[in-house]
């Protein structure tokens, strides 16, 4: 190290030196201990003359200059040595400085380079398990900790951690730390006693992530203290890496909204496309259908269809589920239905019924669901049905009380087999038949109560004289008011069929 | 709602208390893959705690009902509150499932069938 920086300052000791020859030294050395680190000597020295004067004048305690002047002695000789060894600590000494700093400056610029690549590195992952390891890796090493580690709540878990390289510090430490960095908002810096458990000294800085401590930023190193430059930028890179899961998180929830979204009109889309829009003109009927979609589409439909020689045939359908698999279920069902009504010979709807459930068996049960359906078919005042699974159906002679027509089989993809038979009712003028789906009856208020049956039974019974369109509006009408102010949870469905 | 399970020999045991609806159901789903993953699982499902119960949730139902009988076991229900039977009877699901009043009698089941 020494002989290093005298090395660099050659040429200034070197001109002490010859100023020493020029007035008549023959020797200059600068010695360490006892071993010359430098020496200078004129051309004449060799043998060493006995009257030579012998200067010495300490650097430090263990280096010194030597000077040796042959003959005559110089006045001052020995203070201007002592003055020049002093120059020569100075310069050792400032040196020293310098290689102090310039190794600083090294480790600052490369501290700074590690930040910018932390910011590089990380700005590009939506992932967050991805951007949680890269911020535990990058950390690690700008704090010199032997393992970093990144902890993370996400909503209705508990929180889950990412170590780099490997998990140094017990799960059982690691909480009671997040915990009391959570609880205090301040960073966890392990005490003696814990260090002597855990194996490893540790630091815990709390994150805020949208303002709730829901983070942390931990290190861990086996040997060494957290120092204070080593907290302060622990918790300068807490800050940073809490505005990079902020980014990822909020980024994620754009994107799961917008994907919502998407699913969203693509239902809607599929629903609204199939559903007719406008019911056929049969004689001795008067017809109205229509379907309100919630919010987050459900599986709702309802389908009329006429073709010559064969019955008017409808269907109202329900698949259990919500969004685009139960828009695409249904889309499925419905097309299904409408393929099997217009064979030849028409099959009865509980013929329908049982061919379509053979046929979508396999696909209900693929995605978990399945579809109540209400088929029938009309033909001069003959109405034929069959219910699999579907409610409510409620039907009211024009001389009687309304009732709910149950089903006889299960739902579309509950069982290999269907039980749904078929089931006639003379249909007269008056008579009338309301096909709705569960989104009306489980329609809920504010105290969470359901609309339920018998309120839709003894409201048909009061708008039976009604023309169809203005009994579907009016219970459209009573099931809104009942459930006003709260979200519409599933679709609503309705089908009007009254004899004229 | 509140999911409780116990196994009396063989037989998976889930009681649920509360709402058994959309928001509900992924737990029950989870509880009933989970416990027909490695066999023919026979699960008696209480829900003498629920008073409420949408289409998601009984489809939750159906699916488990049909993958323990896949693989040769069944899901069988219990102890319905009137609300729940009327759904479950409205829409012919007591055709699908065997239903018993008591937990006890349904647990039996399973060694008489």
């Amino acid at each position: 190290m020494l002989r290093q920086i005298l090395t660099r300052n050659h040429n200034q000791i070197k001109a002490i030196a010859e100023a020493w020859f020029s007035s008549g030294a023959n020797y200059f050395g600068v010695l360490e201990n006892e071993t010359p680190l430098f020496e200078f000597r004129t051309r004449s020295t060799g043998d060493i003359e006995l009257t030579q004067q012998l200067l010495r004048a300490p650097i430090d305690s263990n280096v010194r200059v030597e000077v040796r002047l042959p003959g005559l002695v110089i006045s001052g000789a020995q203070t201007r040595l002592s003055a020049e060894a002093n120059l020569i600590a100075q310069v050792i000494r400032l040196s020293t400085n310098l290689e102090g700093l310039t190794a600083e400056l090294i480790d600052t610029q490369d501290q700074l380079l590690a930040i910018y690549n932390l910011t590089q590195g990380t700005r590009h992952y939506i992932d967050i398990e991805k951007l949680l390891k890269q911020l535990a890796k990058e950390t690690a090493e700008l704090v010199r900790a032997d393992s970093a580690f990144v902890v993370l709540e996400m909503p209705g878990q508990s929180y889950f951690v990412e170590h780099y390289p490997e998990k140094m510090l017990d799960d059982r430490y690691l909480d009671l730390a997040y915990r009391s960095a959570r609880q205090t908002g301040h960073p966890y810096l392990s005490s003696e006693e814990l260090r002597t458990k855990a194996l490893v000294n540790f630091l815990l800085v709390p994150i805020r992530i949208l303002d709730e401590p829901s983070a942390a930023l931990g290190f861990t190193k086996k040997t060494g203290d957290f120092m204070s430059p080593d907290m302060k930028l622990a918790q300068a890179l807490a800050e940073h890496s809490g505005a990079q899961i902020e980014n990822v998180l909020l980024y994620k929830k754009n994107l799961d909204q917008m994907k919502l979204q998407t699913e969203l009109e693509l239902a809607h889309q599929v629903q609204l496309n199939l559903l007719p829009r406008k019911p056929p003109h049969i004689n001795g009927l008067d017809l109205w259908a229509a379907s309100r979609p919630a919010l987050q589409v459900g599986g709702d439909f309802f389908d009329f269809q006429q073709k010559k020689g064969h019955p008017l045939s409808f269907a109202v359908g329900d698949i259990s589920g919500k969004g685009l698999p139960a828009a695409l279920l249904m889309s499925m069902t419905r097309t299904a239905i409408r393929s099997k009504a217009n064979d030849t010979p028409s099959p009865s709807p509980g013929d329908i019924v049982s061919e379509v459930n053979e046929e979508l068996y396999d696909d209900f049960t693929d995605v978990n669901m399945f579809a109540t359906v209400f088929v029938g078919q009309y033909n001069h005042r003959h109405l034929i049905y069959a219910n699999a699974g579907h409610s409510p159906v409620i039907y009211r002679p024009v001389r009687g009380e309304a009732r709910l027509l149950e089903a006889d089989g299960t739902a579309l993809g509950v069982l290999p087999t269907s039980f749904s038979q078929d089931h006639e009712l003379t249909f007269q003028p008056g008579d009338l038949l309301v096909v709705g789906t569960d989104g009306l009856n489980e329609t809920q208020n504010e105290k969470q109560e359901m609309f339920g049956y018998d309120r839709l039974l003894d409201l048909v019974n009061t708008v039976s004289d009604f023309p169809a369109q203005e009994i579907g509006q009016a219970l459209y009408q009573a099931v809104t008011s009942f459930g006003a102010g709260e979200p519409q949870f599933d679709d609503q469905t309705l089908m009007v069929i009254k004899g004229i | 709602m509140d999911l409780q399970s116990k196994s009396i020999d063989n037989i998976k045991v889930l009681t649920l208390t509360g709402r058994f609806d959309a928001l509900t159901s992924p737990k029950v789903q989870s509880w009933l893959e989970d416990v027909s993953k490695n066999q023919p699982a026979q699960i008696v499902v209480n829900l003498s705690g629920v008073n409420f119960i949408d289409s998601t949730a009984l489809s939750t139902l159906v699916a488990g009902m049909k993958r323990a009988r896949q693989a040769g076991g069944d899901l069988r229900l219990c102890k319905l509150q009137q609300p729940v039977r009327m759904i479950i009877e409205l829409t012919r699901l007591d055709k699908a499932f065997e239903i018993f009043p008591g937990e006890e009698e349904t647990v039996q089941s399973f060694s008489a069938s």
